[in-house]
């Protein structure tokens, strides 16, 4: 997957002019914000999107009312929301999906571009960015924030390289907050939302898991910095739960997909000098001792758990890693990637209840967070190389989960 | 003297031989009718196993039920399959009904006692119930005490175990005692014994929790008294939660 640069995609954008006359408009799908924000997103759009009329669908608007634009021809108006939850969660979920699709084929969108809470901390080049990317033939756009080498954590430790090893996705957020994305892709949207609110499944969808089972054409867009939102409520462990427990039903719904052999590109990793070690800040080592002790703790009272769940190999290995010194606290890449496989199997083949599997994967989870804030020390280089490098293990260990998907009772420990 | 004893034995035999011939007729009809009723039972199983099979019913419960949810039927049938759970079932509901009625055969035939069926029918079904009560009840305490174990673990708590096994026993314990009270054994020395167990284990896990968690509560109860309007905190990671940075450092979201 690649991205065109800013300026090669406004020049793309720009020409030809006669074009915009016959564009369909695009559509904005707005969440639950306060009127100057709107105003602000609104303002930003305008600047971004020059050319062709603008939909904007938001609980928080008055429905049909125009809003003037500086730009000649162009029409920018107010469409009514669907009579459904409001778009107002942390993540965009199913029900989000749904309504953007069925307001975008009703009003014949040519973009639909579906934005999450604090929206207004988005540039107008990254609308821009995220519109030209639908417009020049991405069924999907999705955005790559700017985020510090301590933060989106389960995005770097399970989801992207999950995403990348079984869907050949290379998209670092699969938990995406906003998301642009053609009629074909609104259709299939359509589709996989409305079934997972007839199932009373979880909430959650896969945008990117979803373009490329349907072959359809996804793309990631460099969009700067953009504030997160914090989860509504619920700690740590719920919420873990809750997104590691969807990822992984979505994995098993789409087993047939994944299992077919394809080329997927492992990252370029940096030359060795990554692997270096630093002298730790005095408040990284001080988390890292700390995770390092719960993880001693997790082992002393979960190996039984984990023992259904892990092959003894990958036990002794895990009950080393509680052993070792908060210096040398380190969960190799190829070890946290079979774990994980481990877990998606389990979860498949429900060898514990679900809840307990997925309550038990959490101090897992959190070893990994301990030795990348030991890698990466606060840097952020450090911290994108270990990221690729558990990336580019989940997918040498792709032959590891195939065989074992098929054949589960040869390795059942 | 030897005519009279000899006599007596013989007439000891008869009367034994007699009764044997009047009882083994009705324990014949208990066991045909429990086998005929085992053989019913084990066809109805098999075809009730194929039926769901064919129709895909594990399949379609699956996608029926909340993942996270622990109330999900695969979770508590037999290789997690829900087609199993019923066809078991229904299985032991036909060995059961055999049982009753080899009992009330066994009745019938032998006419010398005609309250045995009286007494055996509800001492039968209060040992089923209290089978069914055992069962459910270990069941219980496996779920719950694993529950607690990676709920206390995650809440990085040291006494997880402890507090697991205290779960644990605690509802082996009721559980036993409600089966005890339901066969109607034991009387009011169970539930004495029961009262005592039951109220040791609680305060047991009363003192290790209060006695093992007063520094989380007086920094809790500290936090809330000097920062009333603090900001909502984001995810931190677990030792964070004690700092007092005004921006957490991990974000897992």
């Amino acid at each position: 997957m690649s991205s065109l640069p800013m300026a090669e995609v406004s020049e793309a954008v720009d020409t030809p002019r006669v074009q915009a006359a016959s564009r369909p408009p695009t559509l904005v799908c707005m969440p639950v914000i306060t009127a100057d924000a709107l105003h602000t997103v609104i303002d930003r759009l305008v600047t971004a999107l020059p050319y062709g009329d603008i939909l904007i669908a938001s609980p928080d608007a008055p429905p049909d009312s125009h809003i003037d634009s500086p730009h000649e021809g162009q029409t920018v108006r107010t469409v009514p929301y669907p009579p459904q939850p409001a778009h107002a969660g942390w993540l965009l979920t199913s029900a989000d999906y749904l309504a953007a699709a069925n307001m975008a084929r009703e009003l014949n969108a040519g973009t639909t571009l579906l934005l999450g809470p604090e929206a207004a901390s988005l540039s107008a080049e990254a609308l821009h960015a995220l519109c030209a990317a639908v417009i020049h033939g991405a069924d999907l756009a999705l955005p790559r924030y700017n985020v510090g080498p301590h933060e989106g954590l389960v995005n770097a430790a399970l989801l992207y390289p999950l995403s990348r090893a079984l869907y050949g996705v290379e998209n670092r957020m699969p938990l995406t907050l906003d998301a642009a994305f053609s009629p074909r892709m609104a259709a299939r949207f359509a589709v996989v939302a409305r079934k997972a609110s007839n199932t009373a499944n979880d909430l959650m969808l896969w945008p990117a898991a979803e373009a490329a089972v349907a072959s359809l054409h996804t793309r990631e867009v460099p969009v700067g910095d953009r504030v997160l939102p914090h989860p509504d409520a619920g700690d740590l462990n719920s919420l873990l739960a809750q997104i590691a427990g969807s990822l992984f039903s979505d994995l098993e719904a789409k087993a047939a997909f994944w299992q077919r052999a394809r080329n997927v590109t492992p990252p370029v990793l940096a030359p060795a000098a990554a692997t270096h070690a630093t002298a730790a800040s005095a408040e990284d080592l001080a988390e890292v001792v700390a995770m390092a002790e719960s993880f001693r703790n997790a082992f002393t009272n979960l190996q039984e758990i984990w023992s259904l769940v892990v092959p003894p190999q990958s036990l002794l290995a895990l009950k080393k890693l509680s052993l070792s010194s908060p210096e040398g606290f380190a969960m190799p890449a190829n070890l946290w990637a079979r774990t994980v496989y481990d877990f998606v199997l389990a979860h498949r083949l429900r060898t514990i209840n679900r809840g307990h599997l997925l309550g038990a994967f959490t101090p897992l989870y959190l070893a990994w967070v301990g030795s990348h804030v030991r890698r990466s020390d606060g840097d952020p280089a450090a911290a994108e190389q270990h990221i690729e490098e558990t990336a580019a293990a989940f997918i040498a260990e792709r032959p590891y989960v195939l065989a074992r998907w098929r054949w589960p009772d040869r390795f059942n420990p | 003297m030897g005519q009279q004893i000899s006599s007596a034995l013989r007439q000891s035999m008869d009367r034994v031989v007699v009764m044997l011939a009047h009882f083994l007729p009705g324990l014949l009809a208990f066991f045909v009718a429990l086998a005929v009723l085992w053989l019913i039972g084990w066809g109805l199983s098999f075809l009730l196993r194929r039926l769901l099979t064919s129709v895909r019913f594990d399949e379609r419960v699956a996608t029926k039920e909340n993942s996270g949810s622990p109330a999900n039927l695969a979770d508590w049938s037999p290789s997690n399959s829900p087609t199993l759970l019923i066809s078991r079932a229904v299985f032991w509901g036909c060995i059961l009904a055999g049982l009753a009625v080899g009992i009330s055969a066994f009745n019938a035939s032998y006419s010398a006692t005609p309250e045995i069926s009286l007494f055996l029918l509800p001492y039968l079904t209060h040992a089923t119930g209290a089978i069914l009560l055992l069962l459910i009840g270990t069941l219980l305490a496996r779920f719950l005490s694993r529950s607690v174990l990676i709920g206390a673990v995650n809440a990085q708590l040291h006494y997880a175990r402890f507090l697991s096994l205290g779960v644990k026993w605690l509802v082996l314990v009721l559980t036993a005692a409600m089966a005890l009270d339901h066969l109607q054994i034991g009387g009011t020395i169970v539930a004495l014994a029961f009262g005592i167990l039951f109220g040791g284990i609680v305060l047991t896990l009363a003192l290790a929790i209060g006695l093992g968690s007063r520094d989380l509560v007086s920094r809790s109860i500290e936090k809330t008294i000097e920062k009333p309007t603090s900001a909502k905190p984001a995810d931190v990671s677990p030792m964070n939660e004690a700092a007092e940075a005004p921006r957490p450092r991990l974000r897992h979201f």
